[in-house]
């Protein structure tokens, strides 16, 4: 006889690792289902919870805006209390690896496609970055780098007139590569700090580094890279460059390839980790098993055989169309694959975008809607299954792009399905 | 001023670039001139087939004899433009044996080479060829690069001293009395390249006969000469649908009288489905529509199964500038002649020094300017033999793209041949570069040297650069290199310039990748928008979209700091580098 | 306790001739990979999961090496890029992707063609491959002789020599032949001690366990039998993993038809396939049916499971693990790359952790850097260290000085950089349970 799960989630991802951790504070067991790597490896790292209203000025106070948002988006049916709730259990678990929980109000960083961005919490890596600081700033780029040029880019923040002076600069990142080197390769020169040959003379890769910036520092009192400063040894390099130069670095947020994010999800590994979650890797789900309304086991395709795996309270965090939790075709078909939960879109795929690039874009709002348990409903309004709940990307009903709130959704949901799944498991524990 | 006679050239798709060089190759001084892009027209948006002449071999049996005969100068004088594929006619057990034989017996009687295969040769050089086909006829189709070649005649004739001026539309036929003396264009960004922000001039360009090559627009430059007889161009779209990779590596006809869906092409990384036809009133206005590419993958699959299953890219419409002569009066668009008219307006109009050529086929793009050039030349008193039937294009000079590329410029093999396929005998000179040269677009193996060349032909038009490169034109549509490719602009041209043309590929991609969003192309739409909004913030740029940031002090300055005390704001005045200019 | 119960409705036979499914990722026999490149969208993840092109600047990665390549490709193409040489085959990139682009499958084949079409038959580095590649071949003759053979190999001078023509590298110790080869002990064991014509297993042993880490093919019979099964030692080949790695398809297919065709056999007695290295079950379960094109492969795919896996899903394994105990010891557990691609890369840690008396403390998500052959190579070696590098350290790290993993040449490499002693998670069980 098969011990179940008190809860099992669906999707590694930011959604499904916090409503794992949620859920496993307290007795229940958790597992935890991934299939492939999870979005976070290409996401910025940074965690947006409201950016942007119907207005022209970015969101300051996210808190403060979440009232004007309708009704059926997410926040207002989770409610305040949940979105704290959700950034609280971030922090908990990323500890002083991010910045941005001392205040309510949004932070401004500068993006690497050269716009000023609004977030709620950022990498410690980041936050010398911020563009409501008033010291100068120099940008160093790489000419080995093709994903910005750091003069353009400087530019492009003074077009926004930021309060300070930016200057960029575009050098040679120290050592010898080959023109497609992956940015991996220059990560982990930092990361061991690796001997290479500088001017002439053997250093490790830091001071090298360092050594080909100084002179351009000028007034600046913080100089920010690509965020591909180390791995393992991020805060090290980071350190180890800040003794060299003298001023405060920063790592402006990539993606993808994004070490912002990766770090994130090594962090988060860790910490479902530490919370005696199981962790099942590698395989999908495809498939589940009910009675009725309550779902009973989830199917696993184990390399080719279909392998059941049981719990009381299942939480779906599968993504969405980025994720590979929903799915689309050429009849108009939009789906979630695993439980096929009603997902509201239009049968003529025409419908589904705009024609402008950035206008208002249906296919952003794919997804399940929620009741306030987090439990997809059906295109009556009610719950699809009594025990399967929703967090993160495959929740829609809003676009998390132009809001950006992305992060801030997955936090949510996650708190209150993880909450909600745990209680629900310990009831049923007690009545059987 | 030069004493040798000026032809304007009026459009610079394959009919305009390929008199513009053979008139300049004869001597003649040219100025062309172009409202977009070069191929901006019908010639950039066709599935690129070079034909044999194998799918006019039963209903015009003239037109096929043409093409078979373009089709080989043109293997040899555009060898990096063109693919030699090969073509198959495949027959279906519900398509009439009646008809295939004809197709056979009308090749071999317009000495198109033929050989017949059975299904399973077919399929062994096709394995993704349905599995239930009868059998197919080999013809010595081709696949071409339409931009590549028109980019190789200007270039030709630039060499001759000709002057090619793009993003210059036409505003005025100029007359004195019933001569045309020239055209007046406006120039978008000035003369020469284009340069977003340069301001737009006007400029008179005076010459001794002026051809209206314009295509599906050459009523509208008709206009402008107050012709009293309208020139009946009646254009008809037809849809393209791009494919992911390559299904197939030959071009895959169907063998039936003519009809909707009934070609694949294999085209650079991609397969191009093909096509309808529908007579629409305006060549620049009409709509796009759904049933059009969902009948392209529904009929087609036929041919190739594996079509159903696949990703599409994109999809984009053409107009076929079918002319009509008058009286003709066919009901069916389709039944419009793919032959081509020269209409000399001294004759037709008593318009003296101005001729326009309506109709034709870009793989007979060669003959047609020759025989313009011939009639311009008799009009000007210009003696002087057509070579571009024997004078290799810029770039088709002798090449191989089998070398060494990692030795040589130290780019990996496949990168470096996909490079040569496109530079030809240019490959040296642009590949030979001093620096780092990293892949910039990973999808079409287009590293910076080549950004960097494209660059140098096209000023900041980062569309005209994708053309020129392939850049932004595979399966992420640019999610992954508009931003790159704005990058490289840069030092050459400012910040501002680099976000406007950013912003412009941006969209021109959308344009198209919209007609593929479902499935795989909706997911990768779903992350380019994640990546330009969400991580990038471009939908909200403070710099370039009415979003605002006034007051920076009401965020987040970090751990510990103190409460604005308006420092900031006294740095706002005086700290940012444009504020402080 | 079994994390998840067999479905007891489960039947892989039917609804199986209904349709005719489409063939996205053709089999590599047919040379033409390019639909595979569809599913990519470019996000990077096989890159960034590469334990080779982040200590390697003239590696491009697998994104290149797989769907770009291929979808750049024309018919004609012959040229592969020489660097999917210096891919390692650990698979880490089929694990990350998450739009299932078939990765390995196309370095794989890219692989193979490059070894056809352009390799020197004739040169060292190819006999070297072909000698590595075929290690159950060397081992066979090592094993006749394996006092002299052990001896040999010690010398001085035959390292010396290994590495001037064969190039492999002298820093590594050529693994010990075991005396008495598994084969050897099975038969005069009399075979099974178990008779149970419903509860049968399939051991697909492969080199290692035969001729090397005997202990580990001892262990597997033991334990299963303590579980009441019946098990079948069938004739059988080299998985075909190494020669994969070394693009010599032509071998591994050879290999692979007899394998199919025994294992096929105890399979059709109602046996199920058990291995005890997870780079053999790799390849009977993906592997195989991606590469070639042999009746009865997608059967034996199917059948096949890793040991551990098998006793978790058929057997209440974690409970019998909870009421046992073993003396004191701790063990820093290393996940082999191939385990983590089959979702098996947490089940040792999260067994053993409720094993009284074992500590397990797993070193972290980096690859081991010796890849079957890889590290053999004297042009890999370095390589192959770098990327250890950050193993051996974690290792170092954790409590335990006994290493453990299910990858019989990880453990070679987990050993050559720490010194451990390294154990199977088969030979903990069988001294908590037997």
């Amino acid at each position: 006889m098969a011990i179940r799960e008190d809860v099992i989630v669906i999707g590694g991802g930011l959604a499904g690792s916090m409503a794992a951790l949620e859920a496993a504070d307290s007795d229940a067991s958790v597992r935890l289902i991934t299939h492939k790597k999870s979005t976070l490896r290409h996401a910025s790292g940074l965690i947006d919870v409201l950016g942007y209203l119907d207005e022209e000025e970015p969101v300051a106070d996210p808190f403060a805006a979440i009232s004007e948002l309708p009704d059926d988006h997410p926040y207002s049916i989770a409610g305040e209390a949940a979105i704290r709730d959700g950034l609280a259990r971030f922090d908990e678990a990323v500890g002083d690896t991010y910045q941005g929980d001392h205040t309510d109000t949004n932070a401004l960083l500068p993006t690497f496609g050269g716009a000023i961005k609004p977030t709620a919490r950022y990498p410690d890596a980041a936050a010398a970055g911020l563009a409501s600081d008033s010291r100068d700033m120099l940008v160093v780029g790489f000419e080995e780098l093709t994903e910005y040029n750091a003069d353009m880019l400087a530019d492009h923040l003074a077009a926004a007139d930021v309060p300070f002076a930016v200057d960029g600069v575009e050098l040679n990142f120290p050592g010898t590569y080959a023109n497609d080197s992956r940015v991996t390769r220059f990560a982990k020169r930092l990361d061991n700090d690796e001997d290479v040959e500088y001017e002439g003379k053997t250093m490790g890769a830091r001071e090298a580094l360092a050594e080909s910036v100084k002179p351009h520092i000028g007034d600046a009192e913080r100089v920010g890279f690509p965020a591909f400063l180390g791995d393992d040894h991020a805060a090290d390099v980071r350190a180890d460059l800040e003794r060299e130069l003298g001023v405060d670095v920063f790592e402006i947020p990539m993606g993808p390839p994004s070490f912002p994010g990766m770090r994130l999800a090594d962090r988060l590994k860790e910490a479902v980790d530490d919370a005696g979650i199981h962790i099942s890797a590698g395989n999908p789900v495809i498939d589940y098993e009910a009675d009725g309304d309550e779902i009973e086991a989830v199917i696993v395709d184990s390399k080719g055989r279909e392998v059941p795996y049981h719990a009381e309270e299942f939480i779906l965090a599968t993504g969405g169309l980025v994720g590979k939790g929903i799915d689309s075709d050429r009849d108009g078909t939009v789906e979630e694959p695993i439980f096929d939960c009603h997902i509201p879109h239009s049968d003529d795929r025409y419908d589904w975008f705009d024609e402008e690039a950035f206008g208002n874009q249906p296919f952003a709002h794919f997804g399940v809607r929620i009741d306030e348990g987090m439990r997809p409903l059906d295109a009556d309004g009610s719950p699809e299954f009594s025990n399967l709940r929703a967090a993160g990307g495959v929740v829609g009903g809003t676009d998390p792009v132009a809001e950006k709130s992305q992060s801030g959704i997955s936090l949510t949901t996650a708190a209150v399905a993880g909450q909600r799944a745990r209680e629900r498991a310990a009831k049923r524990e007690v009545s059987q | 001023m030069s004493s040798k006679p000026h032809v304007i050239v009026i459009g610079g798709g394959s009919t305009g670039c390929g008199i513009a060089r053979d008139l300049a190759m004869r001597g003649v001084e040219v100025t062309l001139v172009e409202q977009g892009n070069l191929t901006h027209g019908t010639t950039g948006r066709m599935h690129g087939l070079l034909h044999s002449g194998g799918r006019y071999a039963v209903a015009d049996q003239a037109s096929a004899k043409e093409c078979m005969i373009e089709n080989r100068i043109l293997r040899d004088i555009a060898s990096h433009c063109v693919e030699e594929t090969g073509g198959l006619f495949v027959k279906r057990p519900e398509d009439s044996e009646e008809y295939f034989q004809k197709k056979l017996e009308g090749c071999k009687e317009c000495d198109i080479p033929v050989e017949v295969l059975s299904a399973e040769e077919a399929r062994k050089e096709e394995p993704y060829l349905a599995k239930d086909i009868d059998k197919a006829i080999r013809v010595p189709d081709g696949a071409v690069d339409p931009f590549r070649l028109c980019v190789a005649n200007a270039a030709s004739a630039e060499e001759h001293g000709a002057r090619i001026e793009t993003h210059a539309p036409v505003v005025d036929v100029l007359k004195e009395g019933d001569e045309v003396v020239g055209v007046e264009v406006e120039h978008e960004s000035g003369p020469g390249k284009r340069v977003h922000r340069e301001p737009g001039t006007r400029e008179e360009i005076r010459g001794d006969y002026v051809v209206n090559a314009t295509g599906a627009w050459a009523g509208q430059i008709g206009e402008m000469a107050g012709l009293e007889k309208e020139i009946e161009v009646r254009p008809g779209k037809g849809v393209m649908t791009i494919m992911n990779t390559r299904q197939v590596d030959t071009v895959v006809n169907r063998c039936k009288p003519k009809g909707d869906a009934d070609i694949v092409v294999p085209h650079e990384t991609t397969c191009i489905l093909g096509t309808t036809d529908v007579e629409v009133d305006d060549p620049e206005d009409y709509p796009e529509e759904q049933w059009e590419v969902d009948l392209m993958i529904d009929t087609l699959k036929e041919l190739v199964p594996i079509i159903e299953e696949a990703r599409t890219i994109r999809s984009f419409w053409g107009v076929r500038p079918l002319y009509e002569p008058p009286g003709t009066g066919t009901s069916d668009s389709t039944d419009i002649t793919r032959d081509f008219f020269l209409l000399d307006h001294s004759d037709r109009d008593s318009v003296e020094n101005f001729t326009s050529i309506v109709g034709g086929k870009f793989t007979t793009y060669r003959m047609m300017g020759e025989d313009i050039s011939d009639h311009v030349c008799d009009k000007l008193g210009v003696d002087a033999e057509c070579r571009t039937d024997e004078v290799p294009l810029p770039g088709s000079e002798d090449f191989s793209v089998l070398r060494d590329y990692m030795d040589e410029f130290g780019i990996r093999s496949p990168i470096g041949r996909r490079s040569a396929q496109r530079l030809g005998s240019r490959t040296d000179e642009v590949l030979d570069y001093d620096g780092p040269n990293p892949v910039v677009c990973e999808c079409e193996a287009v590293t910076r040297a080549e950004v960097q060349d494209g660059i140098e032909g096209s000023g900041s038009d980062l569309n005209a650069v994708r053309l020129r490169t392939r850049a932004s034109m595979g399966n992420c549509q640019g999610a992954f290199c508009c931003h790159r490719m704005a990058a490289e602009l840069y030092d050459e041209y400012d910040e501002e310039t680099a976000y406007d043309a950013w912003d412009e590929l941006y969209q021109e991609r959308w344009k198209g990748e919209r007609h593929a969003m479902w499935g795989r192309q909706l997911s990768q739409a779903a992350l380019k928008y994640s990546l330009h909004g969400t991580t990038m913030n471009r939908d909200k740029d403070a710099a370039t979209t009415d979003t605002v940031i006034s007051d920076f002090t009401a965020f987040d300055t970090g751990v510990g700091a103190s409460p604005s005390d308006g420092t900031a704001e006294t740095a706002a005045t005086d700290g940012g580098r444009r504020g402080g200019d | 306790m079994s994390d998840a119960q067999q479905p007891s409705d489960f039947d892989a036979t039917t609804a199986v001739d209904e349709f005719e499914p489409v063939d996205v990722f053709p089999s590599s026999e047919d040379m033409d990979l390019r639909p595979g490149a569809d599913n990519c969208y470019k996000c990077t993840s096989c890159d960034t999961s590469c334990p080779v092109a982040e200590v390697n600047e003239n590696f491009p990665g697998p994104k290149f090496q797989g769907p770009e390549q291929w979808r750049l490709k024309r018919h004609e193409d012959v040229d592969i890029d020489d660097s999917i040489l210096s891919c390692s085959n650990c698979m880490r990139c089929d694990d990350a992707c998450p739009s299932s682009v078939p990765l390995s499958q196309m370095h794989n084949t890219a692989r193979g063609e490059y070894v056809e079409e352009h390799m020197d038959k004739l040169s060292m580095e190819y006999l070297r491959n072909r000698m590595l590649s075929n290690y159950r071949t060397m081992a066979t003759i090592g094993s006749k002789v394996p006092r002299l053979a052990n001896f040999v190999m010690g010398l001085g001078i035959t390292s010396v020599l290994g590495e001037k023509i064969m190039g492999i590298p002298s820093e590594r110790d050529v693994p010990e032949f075991a005396t008495e080869t598994f084969r050897q002990w099975w038969k005069k064991r009399g075979g099974s001690k178990v008779s149970n014509p419903d509860k049968q297993v399939a051991y697909f042993h492969g080199c290692y366990s035969n001729y090397n880490t005997v202990e580990v093919g001892k262990a597997m019979v033991r334990v299963f039998e303590e579980f009441g099964y019946e098990v079948l030692v069938p004739k059988q080949q080299c998985s075909g993993t190494p020669m994969f790695a070394n693009g010599m398809l032509k071998d591994a297919r050879r290999e692979a038809e007899v394998n199919v065709r025994e294992l096929g056999e105890a399979i059709d007695n109602g046996a199920e396939v058990i291995a005890s290295c997870t780079s053999c079950s790799m390849a009977l379960r993906q592997e195989y049916p991606e590469l070639f094109d042999i009746e009865g492969i997608e059967e034996l795919s199917e059948h096949t499971w890793e040991a551990l896996e098998f006793l978790r899903v058929n057997e209440d394994l974690g409970q019998a693990i909870q009421e046992s105990e073993v003396d004191p010891q701790a063990f820093a557990y290393h996940a082999p790359c191939h385990a983590r691609n089959q979702g098996l890369d947490r089940q040792a840690v999260e067994l053993f952790r409720d094993l009284d008396g074992a500590t397990i403390e797993d070193v972290g998500e980096s690859c081991s850097g010796i890849s079957g052959t890889y590290g053999w190579k004297s042009e890999k070696y370095e390589t192959s260290m770098k990327i250890g590098a950050e193993m051996f350290d974690h290792m170092e790290h954790a409590e335990g000085d006994v290493g453990m993993t299910e990858c019989p040449t990880c453990a070679m490499q987990m050993n050559h950089g720490t010194g451990y002693e390294i154990r199977h998670p088969l030979e903990l069980l069988e001294e908590a349970l037997v």
